[in-house]
């Protein structure tokens, strides 16, 4: 066959693909071979014109003489070059709110809230972002649960990479006294605490109030994951003790994820508004035992307290905006931090965050680590290895060797090229995006107007406050068209 | 991917006994002098303040004399016009329209905008008046660098003729229904008042033909092309408007001896919607940021294309960071985002330094790397409009202004 047939008959392929994009076509038992003219594995040196294999939707093998079975669909672009998909190591978008004014819930699950059509999972598919951990915002002491999604599905369970990724808390929020708002935090356990006692002495009492609210909660207490009692387990400097004496199924649900995050089976992502929260973070990380499963979520000035994190050992995910300045008070003038250079100099791992879901989206952010100095893999590996290991998916996601997922970007040139689009998108060995059958690419770039053009999700970033991940009530932005009054008047 | 690579500036410290220096030999494996004729490894020598030679030549590789600086890039510094350094305090509000005033009255030579901007490679802007009138007054170009003082800076006075079209102008002001409340109980309170307002003073300036009133004679001077008139028009409908008021002009006989304007459309958001209008009616166009989703300011769509969409067209068009010192906002990813939208890198660098010194009258000045033209160069650490890409220096007036190499913290800019 020539390169030419071939060519035709991969494209009528694909086109069969698009055609059937219906969820139970994606169960990933597909043979695939990505032929393409440069391999960037991540994970060594890159591959001229090389073959991806993928089977059963796992990299079977890559390499310059790998071969897919007889019967494997090819997808052939020696133009494009490949490359594992990016990760988002945290996110607030692609749910309907991102708070629930409850402090303490952790018993929460984004689950509920995320909205596999929001536009947002959309623009993350066209922009190679195939992993996501939606968390929680930020206007909580001690929020939902988190998880980590791809961006392509009709359901979260189709979606879903990893349920309970963690919880998002909070150590300091706007409009609250710092005092305060640790206050909520440290009584949470307190309260954790206060239950689990309670649990051990009504046991020991033979009161059945526990097992009798397990039932009215709907759980079942004789169920054998349920029944078995457990000896307080972690690393926190309070234990309950005889906890081995009370059934776990008897822990009050609404407690009982807080259990699970102080016994260190359950990740924290601990959003610091500033350098003054990252101690208060780590102090109360320690006191409850999860400092191993410590995710530092920055903002602000938080990076100038790098050495007590470095200590700490824990990973961080940074702020969007990679460039800190401050006014020197004594100058006046402007004095500018790179925030990702910071952290590589003290050793910390970092992941970064995306700005928006489109021209700043990750890509953006490793290119711009490279044009501050941070070596190419380091700044490429900040957005793919680093967060897939800090969401534990590090054997999944973030590089293309055998055994991981089978999610591939084909892309039109550098990642990190501004001019570089993602022009297909291979996920779990499906192809699920097609550059040339985005509608909406073709609207922004090249300006079709829509009767009705706002769908949902689209949100100008300058509107969402980043600490939150709110839209920001009241203040408009100058320039904004102010309807005359008149005119509301006449409607 | 030597594409990304970090360049290092292999020099010995440069200048610092001396703030003043004005000659360098800037040796770059790329001098992109936005003439057409672009070298790989050159020497832009500068003398003076002035360039004084772009030639073929690695350098001598062995010494490294003190004023020789080594990079990847070189190119004319930046033209930002459209700035947007002022706020509302630099518009007197008393009138609608006040064309005789002028906005360098207003600005700081200390504030710290013009760092910012020199940090991203600008060396030249014009900053106008914020559009709060209707005709906000004259704009001044000037260096980003350079005395303290905003007229030693000052490339061209009155470089500009500045108002807005759209519901800028009005916003904030209320109709008065039975008695006025406050200031802001006036006209014009929508896009036909604010239209009319423009009509009202071309047509009472060619009526009275008084060059003794300072705004008429502002009015008067415009219109016959001795200055370009920028009217913002973010949405399709003031782009028509601005260009049918032109029109409007040339054809009245009322404009006799002054119907000769030339019209810039600032912020042209929508203008890849009708560029055959622009075209015809010999418009220049200045674009407003990139918007991360198509929409932006004035509701308007502002396809990804709309720079190529004017090339195609034969539309002189300019690029603006609008004054953003964000390295995710600023002029120098613009021209990237454009890239994007399908133009070559030529075109990019046009719209960033020949083309707005032209459409401000100062490009005998800058805009290019040519010999006798101002030594305002920025110096880049890989290929330039890349967000892989650092300013890692930036001269004016054969001033080197900033020192990228030292300035960011947790940045690693080798020398």
């Amino acid at each position: 066959m020539t390169m030419t047939t071939k060519r035709a008959a991969c494209s009528l392929t694909l086109t069969a693909a698009i055609l059937c994009l219906a969820p139970d076509a994606r169960a990933g038992d597909g043979r695939l071979a990505i032929k393409v003219g440069r391999i960037i594995t991540n994970a060594g040196p890159d591959i001229e014109n090389g073959t991806i294999v993928i089977e059963g939707g796992r990299i079977q093998s890559v390499g310059a003489d790998a071969k897919g079975s007889w019967d494997a669909e090819v997808i052939d672009h020696p133009e494009l070059v490949a490359f594992p998909g990016w990760v988002e190591a945290h996110s607030t978008r692609g749910m309907d709110r991102p708070n629930e004014n409850i402090e303490v819930a952790p018993f929460l699950d984004v689950r509920d809230s995320i909205d596999p059509i929001n536009f947002y999972f959309e623009d993350c598919l066209r922009q190679g972002v195939l992993a996501i951990n939606v968390q929680q915002g930020n206007l909580c002491a001690i929020g939902g649960q988190g998880r980590v999604v791809k961006p392509f599905g009709l359901t979260i369970e189709d979606m879903t990479l990893r349920p309970a990724s963690g919880v998002k808390i909070a150590v300091a929020r706007p409009a609250r006294s710092r005092a305060l708002q640790a206050q909520s935090v440290r009584r949470a356990f307190r309260e954790l605490r206060m239950h689990l006692e309670k649990l051990v002495q009504d046991k020991k009492d033979g009161k059945d109030t526990a097992r009798r609210e397990a039932l009215f909660q709907g759980r079942d207490p004789e169920k054998d994951e349920n029944k078995k009692g457990r000896a307080m387990d972690g690393a926190s400097t309070w234990k309950v003790s005889d906890l081995e004496i009370v059934p776990r199924g008897e822990v009050d649900e609404k407690q009982e994820p807080l259990l699970r995050l102080v016994e260190g089976k359950l990740m924290a992502f601990v959003a610091c508004d500033g350098a003054v929260s990252v101690t208060q973070a780590l102090d109360i990380a320690r006191e409850n035992g999860f400092l191993a499963n410590t995710v530092l979520v920055l903002e602000g000035d938080a990076w100038k307290a790098a050495d007590r994190i470095a200590e700490s050992g824990v990973p961080v995910v940074l702020a969007p905006q990679l460039l800190y300045i401050e006014r020197d008070p004594i100058t006046g003038r402007e004095i500018e931090t790179f925030v990702p250079g910071v952290f590589r100099e003290k050793k910390v791992r970092f992941a970064l965050q995306s700005q928006n879901s489109s021209t700043q989206s990750l890509w953006f952010q490793a290119a711009t680590c490279v044009g501050y100095g941070i070596p190419r893999e380091e700044a490429i590996a900040a957005a793919t290895k680093v967060p897939a290991e800090i969401l534990r998916l590090g054997d999944r996601l973030g590089t293309i060797e055998n055994g991981r997922d089978g999610n591939i970007l084909l892309l039109s040139g550098d990642p990190l090229a501004v001019t570089t689009t993602v022009q297909y998108v291979v996920l779990d060995g499906n192809l699920v995006y097609d550059r040339s059958q985005d509608k909406r690419v073709q609207q922004i770039l090249e300006g079709i107007e829509q009767a009705n053009a706002a769908p949902t999700g689209v949100e100008d970033p300058a509107d969402i406050d980043p600490h939150s991940g709110e839209k920001k009530s009241g203040e408009k932005k100058s320039g904004d068209s102010k309807k005359p009054k008149s005119d509301e008047k006449k409607d | 991917m030597s594409f990304f690579a970090a360049f290092v500036l292999s020099v010995a410290l440069p200048g610092t006994e001396d703030p003043e220096q004005r000659a360098w030999t800037i040796q770059a494996e790329r001098v992109y002098t936005g003439t057409g004729r672009n070298l790989e490894k050159g020497l832009v020598v500068v003398s003076a303040g002035k360039i004084s030679a772009v030639t073929p030549g690695a350098g001598d590789d062995g010494e490294r004399p003190r004023d020789r600086l080594s990079v990847y890039a070189v190119t004319a510094g930046f033209v930002d016009i459209g700035v947007r350094v002022t706020n509302w305090y630099s518009v007197e509000q008393s009138k609608e329209v006040t064309p005789h005033l002028r906005v360098a009255d207003t600005l700081d030579p200390f504030a710290l905008d013009w760092d910012r901007q020199l940090r991203n490679g600008v060396t030249t802007v014009l900053v106008s008046p914020a559009d709060r009138n209707v005709i906000g007054g004259l704009s001044v170009a000037l260096k980003t660098a350079g005395p303290e003082s905003i007229s030693a800076r000052t490339l061209r006075a009155d470089a500009v003729l500045r108002g807005s079209m759209g519901s800028e102008p009005s916003s904030g002001n209320h109709p008065a229904f039975g008695r006025p409340t406050d200031f802001y109980s006036r006209r014009p309170t929508t896009r036909m008042g604010v239209e009319w307002e423009w009509r009202n003073a071309f047509f009472t300036a060619a009526e009275k033909r008084d060059t003794k009133d300072a705004g008429t004679a502002t009015l008067i001077a415009a219109l016959q092309g001795k200055m370009p008139i920028f009217i913002q028009a973010w949405t399709t409908q003031d782009i028509r408007t601005a260009v049918f008021l032109r029109e409007e002009v040339e054809s009245r006989p009322e404009f006799q001896g002054m119907n000769t304007p030339r019209f810039v459309i600032d912020a042209g958001a929508e203008a890849w919607k009708e560029p055959q209008l622009l075209a015809r009616s010999k418009t220049a166009v200045v674009l407003p940021p990139f918007p991360a989703s198509a929409r932006t300011r004035e509701n308007s769509l502002m396809a990804w294309n709309v720079a190529k969409v004017l090339e195609d067209a034969g539309v002189p068009f300019a690029l603006s960071g609008h004054g953003s010192g964000d390295v995710s906002d600023r002029l120098a990813i613009q021209a990237g985002y454009a890239m994007a939208g399908g133009i070559g890198f030529e075109s990019a660098l046009a719209a960033v330094t020949s083309t707005p010194a032209m459409l401000i009258g100062v490009d005998a000045r800058v805009g290019t790397l040519e010999v006798g033209k101002d030594a305002d160069l920025v110096l880049w650490s890989g290929e330039p409009f890349q967000p892989g890409t650092r300013v890692v220096a930036t001269i004016v007036d054969g001033v080197l202004r900033y020192e990228g190499w030292n300035a960011v913290r947790g940045a690693e800019i080798a020398r």
